[in-house]
Formats: structure tokens, C-alpha cells, sequence
């Protein structure tokens, strides 16, 4: 037994080309000669345009004043911030008119409240979080955007988003205090936890219905004044335009895809025809025919504004591009899985919708917000018709009298928002695909 | 294209289901505009002086105030106005298929145009001319120099082939730079990419206040072509066009007249001229064969201003104008050398 070792060995530090930020270096960025010469000419290449551009935009730089004119004066080689700062509701806003402002505020404000339970954790119903906010958000926001009078079918799809928050928010509540879920928590304060089930579905849905019916009633008196969708503009319009093009490109893009590879020989040649037909097209193609041609083959006086027009198309575009990345998911897939489902007795859309769609859609997720962050870009091309996204109204500062050829700034200011922009979305994919990645780590 | 078709088509088939029993009607374009409630004004996508975002968000400029003084003249406020600012791909289209009212934008007025696109110019309301602007220390001193330079053009409009008409007529071998944009058109030049620059003078005048050191460029004195700068309405609706036209005549005619947005209410009230007393509704029937109230050039007058107002806010000495000086130019009245002229209204 002598030669068993009762001791661990004691631990040696890693070799110092392992561990110190030197070693590091030494390895990295100056192994050889060739390397450490490359390093030099990148460092200096790096130092020079970040100077130029430190001195052009910050030291050089004009934060005050009135006109491009009296930017000069201060500084004549710098950069003129002042035009974009006085720009900045035009920027985030567009045209909109600047005492409503509030309502574009709230509407994002509501929308992040409703989807931070996704990222609470404890909470319980996180699919009904997801439905509803896709379900019921867009009717409030609608409303709160465009204003004006109600019908009976939008006053009633309002009623049911602002109680669809309601329900969401306190269930979060009490599901991250750990409570448990809204409904058990409501049963256990009113004492009838015990109460047979069907007694406690129908205590539920009174208090359901009687929230329905109290702010339905208190929605009826809730008006705000129309703003025309012609006044949207600015970061505000691209949100909504690649919002509601995210938002319904992954559903259409699933159905697609699925439609695809149907055994339905109907199905699956109009799906394929579908796809490759909106991906044979540029996207500006597509809406310049829907905004140009569309109103030329429609009765004089039937309108179908420009913006609505302008999303459809958005939506149908890239749900095609959606439905071939889902495709792509589906054909990774390997054939045990399905098989595996149907042993154990689930049928088709019970198979897609437990085993196939998760995997598929997880293996899919870079893809996916790739082609989001896409979308996100894309949608400046709304500007070529003349629609004030955001990238319109950087452009048009420098035809505003007071900022007469200022162009510069405001693309520069425009790059940095959309890298901050995309760069969250990237993160966040990442983020997602960690969060996921369950039994699949390698 | 096939496929396009076919879904315009399939749109189209789309639409008229839903459209149901909302069959085309022969209403006419002051019907539609007075039921909508606001007159749909169509400019470009930013010109300086003549159409532009503020920081405020309200659009302004010469051309814009066409827009206001036709609501003005229709529903006594010139803020019933939905400005569409359209590419000018899709200008003339969207004009003839009833997505605008009217069309003020520096649209220049040829025959043409005027002629095939189902279009109608009215009176121009700004007459342009296109130009060069070189660097003084050239000392390029005549369009007729510029053998051989090199010249930055912005893409796609008139100006382009002018150029080419006027390099091929004087032999001058000039060769275009071509660009989308005029910003980095004029940073090219500013850089040394061209000799010269051409565009509207109106807009190289514009453009030159806004380089770095404005006095170091020179416009020349040449101008290559004419450029009547026209509103434009739908062809077929004379009552529609008459409107337009007649908003237009009476912003001159109020200058003519010396009616100003600041006399206007004393002038109507105190007035012995009966030309303003015409004018301003107060005697006469000068509204009744335009389907107008009495009060439709008060209005404009009171709401918008007369020509000059207007010229000297946007394009004269005004504090944010582009500075072009009006004297001496055909924007003038005519009683000043000019051919800015109204028909009397009477």
C-alpha cells in the first residue's frame, strides 16, 4: 500500500505565459515577429481614426447653438450637435404633435410592463404572458397612438387588453413574493382554497366579469384626440413597423414552414409557391407595389393607408424568410424524434407543438434574431415612399433652414442608435439560447 | 414582373370585396375634399425654402404655403392639411391616382409632362433657373470656361441632362459626377472632387450660405435653362384647378394691391378701392363661380400672407430664409420688372 499517495500533490501555479496579462500578450498579439508587427500597424490604425474622430466629435465638437451658422463661428472643423439635440422629438417622435407625446411614453411604457414578467423569475402563466401581450397589446397601443372614436369591437378589445394587464401585473406580483399564481392567491384570501374546483372557476370568472364590465364602463369616457398616421415618425415609427412586422413574421413564418412540408400536395405547393415567390423579390420592390400600384386597382375613394399598407408587406416578407430558417430547424430534427413522438400517441400538431417546434425553434434562435435584427434594418427602406422613419428624419435635418446641409451628425447619431438598438437584440439572443440550451451542452 | 401583376391583381380583387357597394362616383375633387375634411397636399422629400421640417415637426417653405392657402381658401383654416411628402419617382403617380389633392414642389413645368402624365400644371410660383457655383480662386468667371471640368450633379431630375444638352452644345466636354443626395454632392465639391457644381440657382443659393465659408464660392452669372416651378393638379377637374389657381392669383394680386396679413382686417373694413373691396369680399360676387364663401382670398390673406410675405419668410431676407434676393428677378411683381402677375379679380 506504500505507493498509494495519501497527499494531493501541492498545486503549482500555471506557467507565467498562462497566467499574467504579459504571458497573455506574449501569446496573443506578439508571438512571432510577423504578428507583432501586424499588432503595431492595427494599434497605430486604431489610434489615429479614433483621434481624428475624438477630436472631429467631442473635443471639437458644438453642443450649443442655434444655426449651423453659429456652429461654424464656435468651431469651424468640429461636429454640430446642436442640430441633432434641437431635433431630438423629431428623432424619437417623428411628427407627432409634442403635447401628446405622453401617449408614446406610455404605450412603451405598458408594453415593457407587460412582458417583464417574462424575465421575472417564480412567475408562473409565462405563455399566457407571451399570448396576451401579442394578443391584446396592439389594440391598446392602437388606440392609444392613433386615437380619435372607438367602435364597439375596439372598445371591447381594449376593455380585454387593460384587464389582460391588469391580470398579468398582479400575477407577477404575487408569483415573484412567492404567493404562487394570481388565482390561488385570490382563493386563499377570500378562504375558499378548499372549495370544490368548479366552485372556484366560477368565484374566478365572476371577478373576472365584474373587472371586464368596470372598465368597460370607464373606458367609454376615455377619449383622446386622433393623430393621423401621416404624423408618426421617427424611431417611433420604425418600432412600430418592425414590431408588428417581429411580432407576426414568427407565427406566419411557422405556419409557412410547416405548410411546406405538409403531405398535402395543395398546401404545400401554394406555401412553396408563397415563400419563394416573396424571397425571389426585394423587399423595396415589394412595397413600392404595394404603395404605388395597390391604389390604381382599387375603386377611387377606398384608401388603404400607405403605413398599413406599407406593414403588410413587411410582415409577408419576412414571415418567408422566418418560414425557411424554421424549415431549416425542422429538417435538423432527426427522424427519432418525430417517430418518438408518435409512440407515445401524440398526433401531428401535438408532435410539432411538444417535441418537434421547441427543438426546432431553440437550434433556430441565432437564425431567427439574425433576421430580426434584419428586419429592424430593413425597415429604413420605408423611407425611399416617403414614410418619416427615422432614417428620413436624420436626412431631414439638413434641409430645416436653421441646419442647412447638416447631414453628417445625424447619420453618425442614427449609426450609434442602431448599433445600440441591434447590439441589445444580439445580446439578448445570446442570452436566450444560454438560458435554453438544456442537455444540449457539449 | 409576372408575379407582381399577379398580386396587384389579386389585391385588387381583394379590395373591391371589401370596397362592396362603394362603386366609383363622379364626385368632384372639392366634394371630396370638403367631406375628408382636409385638403391632401403633396411635396418632396425636403427641399430647402420651398419644403422642410422644423424641429417642431411642421412642415414649411414656399411651395407649402400653396397647400395652406387652397385649405384656406376651402375651409378658412390652413392647418386642414395632410402634407404628404412623396419620392419623385412616384410623384406624378401618386398625383394621377388620386393619392393627393394637389402637387407643390418644385415640379418644373414641361409640355410633357403636362401633357402625358394626366397632370396639369397652374402658375408657377417660383421661376428657377439652373446654374453653377465654382471657387473664386478658379477664376472660372462664365458657364462658357468650364471646358473639360469635372461637375457635381444630383441624379434623376432635369438638371442632369441640361447639363449634358449644354456640354454638348458649347463643345465643352464637361463630364458629371452624379449623386442621390445633394449633402454629399456639395461635400465632394467642398473636398475638391469637382470644378463646379449645377443645380436650380435657387438651390445652390440655398446650399452656398450653408459652406463653411460661403464667400470663398461664386454663382455664376450664366443660367442653362428655365425652370418654372408649377403646383399641379389631377387633369379633367377645371373647378378643382380653378381653385388652386385663383388661391395663387390672389396672394399676388393681395401684394399687388398692398394687402398685407397685417392690414387685411382694416383694409376691409375702411377700404374705398374697389379692387380690395373685391378682393376681400366685401363687394361683388368674384366667389360664386368658384363654389367658395365670400371670404375664401380674406382667408389666405389673413392665414398665409400675400407673395411677398411669403417669399421674403422662406426664400428673401426673412430670418430663416435661404436668402435669395427677389429684386430684379423674374420673381418680382411685374410693376418691378418681374413676371409675377395676377389677372384682375373682378
Amino acid at each position: 500500500m506504500e505507493y498509494v499517495r495519501t497527499k494531493d500533490t501541492p498545486t503549482r501555479k500555471p506557467p507565467l505565459n498562462e497566467s499574467s496579462l504579459l504571458g497573455w500578450l506574449k501569446i496573443n498579439l506578439f508571438d512571432t515577429l510577423f504578428s507583432s508587427v501586424l499588432t503595431i500597424l492595427v494599434l497605430i490604425a486604431i489610434f489615429f481614426a479614433v483621434k481624428s474622430l475624438w477630436i472631429w466629435g467631442i473635443s471639437d465638437g458644438v453642443w450649443i447653438a442655434e444655426t449651423r451658422r453659429e456652429c461654424f463661428k464656435i468651431n469651424i472643423d468640429g461636429a454640430c450637435w446642436a442640430g441633432v439635440i434641437a431635433w431630438l422629438d423629431n428623432i424619437f417622435y417623428g411628427r407627432y404633435p409634442r403635447e401628446e407625446l405622453w401617449r408614446i411614453n406610455l404605450g412603451g411604457l405598458l408594453l415593457i410592463l407587460w412582458m417583464l414578467p417574462l424575465w421575472l423569475p417564480r412567475v408562473r402563466g409565462k405563455i399566457f404572458v407571451g399570448l396576451s401581450v401579442v394578443a391584446l397589446y396592439p389594440f391598446l397601443a392602437g388606440y392609444l397612438f392613433s386615437g380619435g372614436e372607438k367602435g364597439i369591437f375596439m372598445q371591447v378589445m381594449i376593455t380585454a387588453a387593460i384587464v389582460g394587464l391588469a391580470v398579468n401585473v398582479a400575477n407577477a406580483v404575487t408569483g415573484y413574493f412567492n404567493r404562487g399564481s394570481l388565482s390561488s392567491f385570490i382563493l386563499r384570501k377570500i378562504g375558499k382554497s378548499d372549495a370544490p374546483e368548479k366552485q372556484q372557476r366560477n368565484i374566478l370568472l365572476a371577478i373576472l366579469l365584474i373587472a371586464f364590465v368596470a372598465v368597460f364602463v370607464w373606458q367609454m369616457g376615455w377619449v383622446v384626440e386622433n393623430v393621423t398616421w401621416t404624423k408618426w415618425g421617427g424611431l417611433f415609427l420604425t418600432f412600430v413597423i418592425a414590431g408588428i412586422g417581429i411580432a407576426s413574421a414568427l407565427p406566419g413564418g411557422i405556419i409557412l414552414a410547416l405548410g411546406r412540408r405538409s403531405k398535402l400536395p395543395v398546401v404545400s405547393v401554394l406555401s412553396t409557391a408563397f415563400i419563394e415567390l416573396f424571397r425571389s423579390v426585394p423587399l423595396i420592390t415589394v412595397l413600392f407595389m404595394a404603395t404605388t400600384m395597390f391604389p390604381l386597382f382599387v375603386p377611387e375613394g377606398f384608401v388603404l393607408n400607405k403605413l398599413v399598407q406599407v406593414i403588410i408587406a413587411v410582415c409577408l416578407f419576412n414571415a418567408c424568410y422566418i418560414a425557411e430558417i424554421v424549415r431549416a430547424g425542422l429538417q435538423a430534427i432527426p427522424k427519432g424524434q418525430y417517430e418518438g413522438a408518435h409512440t407515445i400517441g401524440l398526433g401531428y400538431w401535438g408532435a410539432m407543438g411538444l417535441i418537434i417546434m421547441p427543438q426546432a425553434l431553440k437550434h433556430m434562435i441565432p437564425n431567427i434574431v439574425g433576421s430580426f435584427i434584419g428586419l429592424l434594418k430593413d425597415t429604413t427602406l420605408v423611407s425611399i415612399i416617403g414614410l418619416f422613419d427615422i432614417l428620413n428624419i436624420l436626412r431631414a435635418i439638413s434641409k430645416d433652414t436653421p441646419w442647412i446641409g447638416l447631414h453628417k451628425e445625424p447619420l453618425v447619431f442614427g449609426a450609434i442608435l442602431f448599433f445600440i438598438i441591434c447590439f441589445a437584440m444580439s445580446k439578448y439572443s445570446r442570452h436566450l439560447e444560454a438560458k435554453l440550451a438544456t442537455g444540449h451542452k457539449n | 414582373m409576372k408575379f407582381t401583376t399577379l398580386l396587384t391583381s389579386a389585391a385588387a380583387i381583394a379590395a373591391l370585396v371589401l370596397a362592396g357597394a362603394t362603386s366609383a362616383s363622379a364626385e368632384s375633387t372639392l366634394e371630396i375634399v370638403k367631406k375628408r375634411g382636409h385638403v391632401r397636399c403633396q411635396v418632396g422629400p425636403a427641399s430647402p425654402g420651398f419644403y422642410f421640417l422644423d424641429s417642431k415637426g411642421d412642415w414649411q417653405g414656399l411651395d407649402v404655403t400653396v397647400c395652406q392657402a387652397v385649405a384656406a381658401a376651402i375651409f378658412g383654416d390652413p392647418t386642414k392639411l395632410e402634407i404628404q411628402s412623396v419620392s419623385s419617382q412616384a410623384r406624378f403617380t401618386s398625383l394621377a391616382n388620386g393619392d393627393s389633392d394637389l402637387l407643390s414642389r418644385t415640379a418644373t413645368w414641361t409640355m410633357s409632362r403636362d401633357t402625358q402624365l394626366g397632370i396639369d400644371f397652374l402658375t408657377p410660383n417660383f421661376y428657377d433657373g439652373q446654374g453653377f457655383t465654382v471657387r473664386k480662386e478658379s477664376g472660372i468667371t462664365s458657364a462658357l470656361e468650364l471646358k473639360g471640368a469635372k461637375v457635381c450633379v444630383t441624379s434623376g431630375t432635369t438638371t442632369e441632362s441640361n447639363l449634358a444638352d449644354f456640354s454638348r452644345t458649347h463643345d465643352l466636354n464637361i463630364s458629371a459626377v452624379t449623386f442621390e443626395d445633394f449633402n454629399v454632392r456639395d461635400e465632394t465639391y467642398l473636398q475638391g472632387g469637382c470644378d463646379a457644381v449645377t443645380a436650380d440657382k435657387s438651390a445652390l443659393a440655398g446650399n452656398l450660405a450653408a459652406f463653411p465659408v460661403p464667400g470663398d464660392h461664386l454663382i455664376l452669372p450664366d443660367t442653362l435653362s428655365k425652370e418654372p416651378l408649377a403646383p399641379a393638379v389631377r387633369h379633367g377637374d377645371n373647378q378643382w384647378a380653378d381653385i388652386v389657381r385663383w388661391s395663387e392669383f390672389a396672394m399676388v394680386n393681395a401684394e399687388e394691391l398692398g394687402i398685407t396679413s397685417a392690414n387685411v382686417d382694416d383694409m376691409r373694413a375702411n377700404s374705398k378701392n374697389p379692387s380690395i373691396r373685391r378682393v376681400l369680399g366685401v363687394e361683388g360676387n368674384i366667389h360664386e363661380g368658384i363654389g367658395l364663401d365670400k371670404d375664401w382670398a380674406y382667408n389666405i390673406i389673413k392665414l398665409v400672407g400675400n407673395y411677398g410675405e411669403v417669399y421674403e419668410k422662406y426664400i428673401g431676407d426673412g430670418e430663416n430664409a435661404i436668402g435669395i434676393p427677389r429684386a430684379g428677378s423674374a420673381n418680382a411683381l411685374w410693376t418691378k420688372g418681374g413676371l409675377m402677375y395676377s389677372p384682375p379679380m373682378r
